[in-house]
């Protein structure tokens, strides 16, 4: 991952990764020390955090991450009312492709999932959106044509 | 070592069991999950070695346990909601990538995650804490995308799916090849993914175009 990479966040992904620094910030302090607190032994916890309860290098490795996320972030801002017809970071985009009915949400990478709906702006399909408006058909044809038509995009 | 054999015993299964995905779309002799795990954990750690500071022992052990809860919990396609028993009906659908709104999708995804989960604590519930652990971790991250390498390997799973397919394309005329490319350009952005992509479109696509 490119330290000079500049990463835009919607305020929820921003949110998670802060919560998830900090969680794991205090496990290694804790770990230094020598205790785990008893949250940790509770099956309770997120049990994406359980991974790095066992693994020091593994946290070791994932807060480094997650600062590097933190300090070159972006916030993505609501753009302004005459823009928000316009696809950018944050936008929930509703597409039509060959007759069917979809929504994705235009992301960065490390917050994309596209199993929820999350596309990646690196991702051929989001970076041909970025930048498009509602009324346009966004033609992808490597190698079988496709055709997006932008129905309505929205901003939360 | 009781609980080891039994565990080895168990995870045999996955030499037998087709990949539902190819059984829904009526290829002949599917490949079975342990074929699709044996190609993808090379892949992975292949792919891998081309980017920087991924940790490749870890890629491939998540390669390895990324679906060994399909032991019990079966093959789960994002088909299966809509799949309907008429032969026809269902190779019209497979022509179609599946569409579903945001909550659904949230819906599947979750239904899909507790069943694997479910499956995976059932089928290690006998083996050491250590390894329990481990492969839980691991499949987690496969599942959540905690590390670098999970989210590494989580593209070349797909990828390694998108290459079976056009392979049997290739051999069958089938499956419909549309889908899969509209599938995979919403859903790779990792850029050796998508170079191996391209080298695809170029291999198998020589002779004929593919269509929708």
């Amino acid at each position: 991952m490119s330290e000079l990479k500049k990463f835009y966040l919607t305020k929820e992904g921003l949110d998670n990764f802060k919560r998830e620094y900090e969680t794991l910030k205090e496990l290694r302090i804790d770990k230094a020390r020598g205790k785990v607190p008893e949250i940790w032994e509770s099956e309770d916890l997120n049990p994406e955090y359980l991974s790095f309860r066992e693994d020091v290098n593994l946290l070791d490795s994932k807060l480094f991450e997650l600062e590097n996320i933190l300090k070159n972030s972006k916030l993505i801002k609501k753009p302004l009312h005459d823009k928000q017809n316009i696809v950018d970071f944050g936008a929930t985009i509703l597409i039509e492709v060959d007759g069917q009915k979809d929504e994705f949400t235009l992301v960065s990478s490390v917050e994309s999932n596209p199993t929820l709906g999350k596309i990646s702006d690196e991702s051929p399909v989001g970076r041909a959106l970025l930048g498009r408006r509602v009324g346009d058909e966004v033609v992808i044809s490597s190698p079988i044509k496709t055709i997006y038509k932008i129905k309505k995009i929205k901003y939360n | 070592m009781k609980e080891l054999l039994d565990f080895f015993h168990k995870i045999g299964k996955l030499k037998k069991m087709p990949r539902r995905g190819w059984v829904i779309r009526d290829i002949k002799n599917p490949e079975t999950i342990a074929e699709h795990t044996f190609r993808v954990a090379i892949m992975a750690w292949f792919l891998a070695k081309k980017k920087e500071k991924l940790n490749i022992e870890r890629i491939i052990k998540i390669a390895l346990i990324h679906d060994l809860c399909e032991v019990y919990a079966g093959d789960i396609t994002p088909y299966d909601s809509i799949l309907p028993k008429n032969k026809k009906k269902r190779e019209e659908l497979m022509k179609i990538w599946p569409r579903f709104s945001n909550s659904q999708k949230k819906k599947l995804a979750k239904r899909k995650y507790n069943k694997e989960k479910e499956s995976l604590e059932k089928l290690t519930a006998k083996l050491p804490s250590d390894l329990k652990k481990e492969i839980k971790n691991l499949w987690l991250d496969y599942e959540k995308g905690l590390t670098s390498e999970g989210r590494f390997f989580r593209q070349t799973d797909r990828v390694e799916n998108f290459l079976q397919a056009m392979e049997y394309w290739q051999k069958y005329k089938n499956p419909p090849q549309g889908p899969w490319w509209i599938w995979a350009r919403e859903l790779f952005d990792e850029p050796i993914v998508l170079e191996l992509i391209k080298e695809m479109d170029k291999k198998f696509h020589k002779k004929k175009k593919p269509r929708v």
